[in-house]
């Protein structure tokens, strides 16, 4: 029989995986099922939930099938149903429907009434689910209060007495005066997702399968059924209703129509005319002695495609959260391709001068060609960013505006936890099994991995699950719930929830729509990306500090520019700390190219990233400007673009720019490019494009060696390159952190210090690096200390850092509070008088006392335990009594080890020795050598040393290297362990806090590796040290 | 009539009348060995045997101060961490009843024996160090031991495995000073604390003032200390071997007759009876043993559901059993051994009946059973309970009896229709023409059940269940497996 061939059907009762842990298929997979089987229509009905009509949409216009969109709803009172919608009034009420239910539950589930049906929906068609007993008294109320518009769905799926359901339904239909129409409960595109249905289910229902056995499917019927078959189970008139339904939803969601925000207009304006004024207003403050000629044209040829667009609200919408921040005093700045528009840079969204950053290129932001609305990413204060997000919510109210969602997908880690215990393994053995196959790993080294964790893979439950995980694995990622995105707001003229439901989030206080960031752009939604930067906090606070203690009036941006002091300190790679460049890829890439200026950095930002690495632009780029390689343009036209980066394309927007001048694309067609470019490993093709730029360059004279260079470059960029307006953005914070680690490196590091957690480094390295530059840090000082880290003058220099409370563990900050509150007055005459007075209890005062924070009152740390076990919650009687008299105890002090073992527990520093130097005569004895000793060796020794693992890195560009920091009393070394090795020393790479490395050194530019031979496990040595590394993956 | 010698207080052949009560281990382990007849150690001859029940009060260890007579022995077990330790320091404890009569437990894993008084009887201290190893490595038990003044240093010093031999109180302190903190049992909260004073010996803590200690750490810490110094007297509850029913009775002549045997086990039940009215408890086995001339001694045991201590019913089940029974020839003698008494819920006559309302209804099924599982032996009878699963295969499965609830078996939730009595594996039929033949052609009467479940236990099912009716007009139940070949099976016969 051909699996193609029957009655016309079309399916209205279908699950994807947006229904999450139920539906087993995703909805493009249902789609492309649909087509094969030559479906009328296929209805996607996710509980609850639009979250995939977007992709099935996307997919249904590929393949060519009708979509109809509904969802299926179980009513508090039991009542079950499909919703479709029939046009994009039902659309929007279903819509709302499905708002008013999600939003009247805590996240992950809904709650919704006969009334919520009755008082939201019209245009829509209802199927009654009857269920296994069903209730006529459903059916009549239903019939009662959608007259015409209400089925009876029957769902026949072989258990058993489907001719008995059959009657009974006729029987009930015939009685009610409904209409029958066949569905199939689909959840899953074909049976042999069953498996993964029941596994599914039982992690739905936090049970291993075996438990659950009674609840799962007794079959698996639903999935998308060959219409030969369903025209033995149905008779015809209930396959042909489908068919009749179908006609009758004609919505697609094509007719959606965004509409931007317009309140942003003063009356009397338009949006053109109030976004010129804007402009021009910020032009005469950008380019104070008028407007250059060449920025003038690009201007206006800026405001016109944004008007022939109609996009002048975006910008608007933009300029109002850049103009709230700024008046509330949180710095921002945008990232991303908007540092290409000469529009943003005068609205102040921006703040990369379109001179300093050459070749930049507004089409990259907007095309007409595209018709896509631009996006603009916007980094505020980490910490004050939610403000910025409620006044959103403030001004254009919930239904108005919320954030896009985030599909989580199912990750190694997490889908074995899941699969494992849906497999009844326990705790243990699950995340023994997540560990083993750490998402370091691809699917294909799986048995190996397990073998080496003592598992075996072709173990009765391993066989079972693996092939499970993989499913939940591939492509395009199986979705496991729904989340909030970073910061992409949405924001719409009218009703929002009209467009797409939204639900509440996680967090109180924020909501969010059913559809992600991808789903929007596909229907041309207008989102700003709210993030979140730490460094524009910690650069926030350093100006903060710095203008207080040397009555400078500092700010983003106005720091002397292109200082040489500044460049020759980054060119030394001594940047602990600084925006971007402080990463160890970064530090070793700094001697090598010694940045000079600006531009330099620019650079610097864009090519210590995967996609130039990959397409081994670095080292050509290295050798041309160390001028081990002449530079050579194959046309005028190339040399223009490509002559600031010396021949070697290292920006997407120079690729882009290549393929218009060498290549001859429209710019709209090159920024297509750039999106191929992108996408192609994930959508596997360029091949198009590729003949066309191939092509292009050859009949415009460019040998083939050069457009295949070209072409393999473009490749390489992937998702991975910077766009030289990003990178541009972030050269600017790069500049202004450096110049105040150069300058300020007191004021600096505290600001770091009371930013975190941000950055690469953790406390221990910054105060580190900071005391290794001559700033002198004092301890955690209950007589000195504030909440923050402050700075205390000494003299005309740099002054001292007083490390804040901030960083006590434990220590609640209401109780800082109370402390600082009650030291305002006189001084503390002991502990029990700080406690009394600041009304401390025991956690907090044992916080401070762990710290060290006692000193000046009690002495050591054991002093200091003593006397906060002796305070008491104050008696009437016993203040009088209490306090002076008692004998001194017979205290040891604290030995050095103790006491940097306590500082680290507590504060996550020591000002002390560092614990290797404790280790070190240990060490020598085991025949390891120091950092320094390292400094002096000549490139190639055998050496052998041990560190603390600062950090571990496995850049996915790298192809299974490690990168491992260690740090011990000297300094820091870097390690690169080869795959082969770490698969070998894998316990030690992966879980080692004091690691031995044994291997050969590399010297080249003055950066110093050791390429690890062999690697041991040395914790065991550190005893109680807490030290915690930092993992990138 | 011969005087009856019911009652037998003595271990061997004393010809005083008494219940012999048998001193053993409340475990299960030790029940299986005593059945197996292996003896415990006695009390070697010189002891005095121990009083029981309501004997002698410990003296206290001393009024005010730790009388500077006493010598203790602390005995730490160690990895005594796991299940067996109980029962390990139990069998040490009855051993350690050798040596003196003042021992104590600590649980789970402390013994500590008053041995002053014993010292010159066992060969000093010496002497004794050496009998107790030779006892814990006779019971495969890892131990360290000390002696001390107090109780409390000598437990202390045993688990630091000091090895600390002092009788002289004077130097107490001094020795102990080197222990670290955790020998004495404090919470971890309250050694942490004390770790983070610098402080981690008894010598550090002892050095502390004793008010600035109190006010910290509790006057319960500092009572400690004074134990451990013996500043404190340190009293120390006595162990107490437990008991367990077993009597004997002759018969008064050779018999097989089972109203004999019943007869003559009558007053030992009633003894038993009263044995277990008297602590409130209740055994759940009982073993009765018939003594031959010839053959083996023939046993019988009887199990039950909830601890009894009722005479008459006890009467009853037993009868059961033993008419079960068939003696190799006539017994002369009877003995009932109980097994280790467990508390049981007192009751009470209720107002109401069974099954009416506020009576407990469950009181005659119990009773039915445990008297058919007497009758019939313990695996004769079972209970069934439904498992929620879509295979039939799996969707069932055997339980103690009255385990589940037969409500619950009746409403398993299954639209579709089962049979009652499924083959315990599914028969394969031969086929003709694509269609099942059982003893005749057999026809399809119903429309397919598909079950296509079960892969996750390696037991995966893909089948299309029909009922059918074969010539004889008896309903099948049957399935066709959905995979190639189609083969046929029967899984079932509808009543």
């Amino acid at each position: 029989m051909n699996e193609a061939s029957g009655p016309a059907y079309a399916e209205l009762h279908c699950l994807s995986n947006f229904t999450f842990l139920r539906g087993a298929s995703h909805p493009q997979e249902l789609i492309a099922r649909a087509a094969e089987l030559g479906y009328t229509a296929l209805a996607l009905t996710d509980e609850c939930s639009l979250s995939g009509v977007v992709r099935a949409h996307v997919a249904a216009k590929e393949r060519g099938v009708k979509l109809i969109i509904g969802s299926e709803l179980t009513l508090e009172c039991g009542l079950a149903l499909v919703v479709l919608a029939t046009d994009r009034h039902g659309y929007g009420r279903l819509c709302r429907l499905i708002t008013r239910g999600r939003r009247a539950a805590a996240k992950g589930g809904y709650r919704l009434t006969r009334n919520d049906l009755t008082e939201t929906l019209a245009h829509c068609l209802i199927l009654w689910l009857p269920g296994e007993a069903p209730r006529a008294e459903e059916a009549r109320w239903l019939a009662a209060h959608f007259p015409g518009e209400v089925w009876i769905a029957v769902e026949l799926l072989r258990g058993g007495a489907d001719r008995e359901r059959l009657a009974a339904l006729a029987h009930l239909a015939r009685a009610m005066g409904l209409p029958q129409v066949a569905s199939g409960e689909v959840h899953m595109h074909v049976r042999s997702r069953r498996k993964l249905q029941d596994a599914l289910t039982a992690i739905r229902l936090n049970m291993p399968i075996a438990e659950v056995a009674g609840a799962l499917h007794p079959n698996g019927e639903r999935y998308l059924r060959e219409r030969g078959r369903l025209a033995k189970l149905y008779p015809p008139q209930l396959l042909e209703a489908t068919v009749q339904i179908a006609q009758r939803c004609t919505f697609s969601l094509d007719e959606l129509r965004y509409e931007y925000p317009s309140e942003l207009v003063p009356p009397g304006q338009t949006p053109a005319s109030h976004l010129r004024r804007l402009t021009e207003a910020g032009a005469r403050r950008r380019w104070p002695r008028g407007v250059p000629p060449l920025e003038r044209a690009a201007l206006e040829h800026e405001l016109e495609v944004i008007a022939e667009l109609g996009y002048e609200p975006y910008f608007l919408t933009v300029h109002d959260l850049v103009a709230f921040a700024r008046s509330r005093g949180i710095l921002c700045q945008g990232r991303g391709s908007a540092a290409n528009s000469r529009v943003c840079y005068c609205l102040g969204v921006s703040a990369v001068d379109p001179e300093r950053g050459a070749g930049l290129l507004f089409e990259r932001f907007i095309s007409k060609e595209r018709n896509e609305p631009p996006d603009i990413d916007i980094d505020f204060e980490h910490e004050r960013r939610e403000e910025v997000i409620q006044y959103v919510y403030g001004k254009y109210g919930r239904e108005r505006a919320a954030l896009a969602a985030t599909v989580i997908l199912y990750r190694a880690r997490s889908a074995l936890r899941d699969l494992g215990k849906a497999f009844g393994l326990d705790p243990d053995a699950c995340a023994r099994l997540a560990k083993a196959l750490q998402g370091w790993d691809g699917v294909e080294r799986w048995p190996e991995r397990l073998a080496a964790a003592r598992f075996d893979p072709s173990g009765a439950v391993l066989s079972r699950l693996l092939p499970l995980a993989q499913t939940l694995l591939a492509f395009p990622g199986f979705p496991r719930h729904l989340s909030q995105h970073v910061g992409g707001l949405v924001i719409s003229a009218g009703r929002l929830d009209e467009l797409v439901p939204i639900e509440n989030a996680a967090m109180p206080e924020r909501t969010v729509v059913q559809w992600d960031k991808d789903d929007l752009n596909a229907l041309g939604l207008l989102k700003v990306d709210v993030l979140a930067l730490g460094m524009l906090s910690a650069l926030r606070r350093a100006f903060d500090l710095v203008n207080e203690l040397r009555g400078t009036r500092w700010a983003l941006g106005t720091l002397p520019a292109e200082d040489p002091a500044v460049y020759a300190m980054i060119s030394e790679a001594d940047t602990v700390g600084v925006f971007q460049i402080e990463s160890r890829a970064q530090m070793a890439m700094l001697p090598r190219l010694r940045p000079q200026c600006y531009y330099d950095l620019i650079i610097e930002v864009a090519i210590v990233r995967p996609g130039p690495i990959q397409g081994d632009m670095v080292h050509p780029y290295l050798r041309r400007r160390q001028a081990l390689e002449p530079v050579h343009y194959p046309s005028p036209q190339v040399e223009a673009v490509l002559r600031r980066t010396l021949g070697v394309p290292i920006f997407q927007e120079q690729v882009m720019q290549l393929a218009v001048v060498a290549a001859g694309f429209t710019p709209g067609e090159a920024d297509q490019l750039r999106r191929a470019m992108g996408a192609w490993k994930r959508s596997g093709g360029i091949g198009h494009l590729r003949e066309k730029l191939l092509g292009g360059m050859a009949a415009r004279g460019y040998p083939p060696q050069f457009a295949e260079r070209i072409y393999r470059q473009m490749l390489g960029f992937g998702d991975y390159g910077f766009p030289l307006s990003h990178a541009a953005s972030f050269a600017l914070l790069v500049y202004d952190s450096a110049w105040l680690k150069h300058y300020e490196p007191a004021a600096f590091t505290a600001a770091l210090l009371n930013s975190q957690p941000m950055g690469f480094y953790a406390p221990a390295q910054l105060v580190r690096d900071a005391r290794a530059h001559g700033v002198e840090v004092r301890p955690v000082d209950v007589c000195a200390s504030d909440w923050d880290c402050t700075l205390e003058p000494e003299g005309g220099g740099q002054p001292a850092l007083r490390l804040g409370l901030r960083l006590v563990r434990g220590l609640s900050q209401a109780g800082a509070a109370r402390l600082l509150a009650a030291r305002t007055g006189s001084g503390f005459t002991g502990v029990q008088d700080l406690a009394r007075r600041a009304g401390l209890d025991r956690g907090d005062l044992e916080a401070l006392a762990a710290a060290g924070a006692f000193a000046a009152l009690s002495g050591n740390r054991h002093f200091a335990f003593w006397d906060v076990a002796g305070t008491q919650k104050p008696l009437p009687i016993e203040r009088v009594v209490r306090g002076h008299g008692e004998p001194a105890p017979l205290l040891s002090a604290p030995t050095e080890g103790e006491t940097l073992v306590a500082d680290y527990a507590s504060v996550g520093l020591t000002l002390g020795r560092h614990p290797l130097a404790l280790l070190r005569p240990a060490l020598r004895k085991a025949g390891l050598c120091t950092a320094g000793d390292i400094t002096a060796l000549p490139d190639g020794s055998a050496v052998c040393t041990a560190g603390i693992v600062l950090m571990r890195q496995r850049p996915t560009a790298a192809g299974g290297v490690t990168f491992v920091t260690l740090e011990d009393e000297s300094g820091q070394v870097n390690i690169i362990v080869w795959a082969r090795v770490g698969d070998v020393c894998r316990e030690a790479l992966v879980s080692s806090r004091l690691l031995e490395v044994r291997g050969r050194l590399q010297r080249q530019d003055g950066v110093a590796h050791i390429i690890a031979r062999r690697l041991r496990d040395r914790t065991a040595l550190l005893g109680a040290l807490l030290t915690r590394s930092r993992d990138f993956h | 009539m011969r005087a009856r010698r019911t009652i037998d207080l003595f271990a061997r052949g004393d010809e005083r009348p008494s219940v012999r009560l048998e001193q053993s281990l409340p475990t299960r382990g030790h029940e299986r060995a005593s059945r197996a007849g292996e003896r415990l150690p006695r009390p070697a001859a010189p002891q005095p045997q121990v009083a029981r029940g309501n004997g002698i009060p410990p003296p206290a260890g001393g009024a005010a101060r730790a009388a500077p007579t006493e010598l203790w022995l602390g005995l730490h077990l160690a990895g005594a961490a796991g299940q067996c330790a109980p029962q390990g320091l139990q069998r040490l404890a009855m051993r350690a009843l050798r040596f003196t009569p003042r021992v104590s437990l600590v649980p789970p894993d402390g013994l500590l024996l008053e041995v002053h008084a014993s010292l010159r009887l066992f060969g000093g201290v010496e002497g004794l160090q050496h009998a107790l190893r030779r006892e814990c490595a006779d019971l495969a038990i890892a131990g360290s031991l000390a002696f001390a003044p107090t109780p409390l240093a000598a437990l202390a010093a045993a688990r630091g495995e000091c090895v600390l031999v002092l009788q002289d109180a004077a130097r107490l302190i001094g020795s102990l000073a080197p222990l670290p903190l955790r020998v004495l049992r404090w919470p971890q909260e309250v050694l942490d604390r004390l770790a983070s004073i610098g402080v981690r010996t008894i010598g550090q803590v002892l050095r502390l003032p004793r008010a600035g200690f109190a006010q910290r750490f509790g006057a319960t810490r500092l009572a400690d200390l004074d134990r451990l110094t013996g500043r404190a007297p340190d009293p120390r509850e006595r162990f107490e071997a437990p008991v367990r029913f077993r009597c004997r009775r002759e018969l008064p002549c050779e018999s097989a007759s089972h109203g004999q045997l019943t007869a003559a086990l009558a007053p030992l039940i009633e003894a038993l009876g009263r044995f277990l009215e008297a602590r409130q408890c209740g055994v759940l086995a009982l073993e009765c043993r018939l003594w031959h001339r010839h053959a083996e001694p023939t046993r019988c045991v009887l199990r039950l559901v909830d601890p009894l201590a009722d005479a008459a019913r006890l009467t009853e089940l037993l009868g059961e059993r033993l008419r079960m029974l068939t003696l190799p020839e006539p017994a002369h003698t009877c003995e009932l051994r109980a097994g280790e008494p467990v508390p049981r819920a007192l009751c009470s006559s209720g107002l109401w009946q069974s099954g009416e309302h506020g009576g407990l209804p469950e009181a005659r099924g119990s009773a039915f059973i445990e008297r058919l599982r007497a009758r019939l032996g313990p695996e004769a009878v079972q209970g069934l309970a439904v498992v929620p699963d879509h295979r039939p295969e799996a969707a069932w499965r055997v339980t103690e009896p009255g385990a589940c609830a037969p409500s619950a078996i009746a409403s398993g939730d299954f639209a579709a229709a089962r049979p009652l009595w499924l083959l315990p594996v599914p028969r394969p039929l031969r086929q003709r023409g694509g269609l099942p033949r059982h003893r005749g052609a057999l026809r399809l009467e119903s429309e397919p059940e598909r079950i296509e479940t079960g892969w996750w236990d390696g037991h995966d099912i893909e089948r299309d269940y029909y009922e059918a009716v074969d010539v004889y007009g008896r309903r099948l139940w049957l399935f066709r497996e959905r995979a190639a070949p189609h083969r046929w099976f029967l899984q079932g016969v509808f009543a």
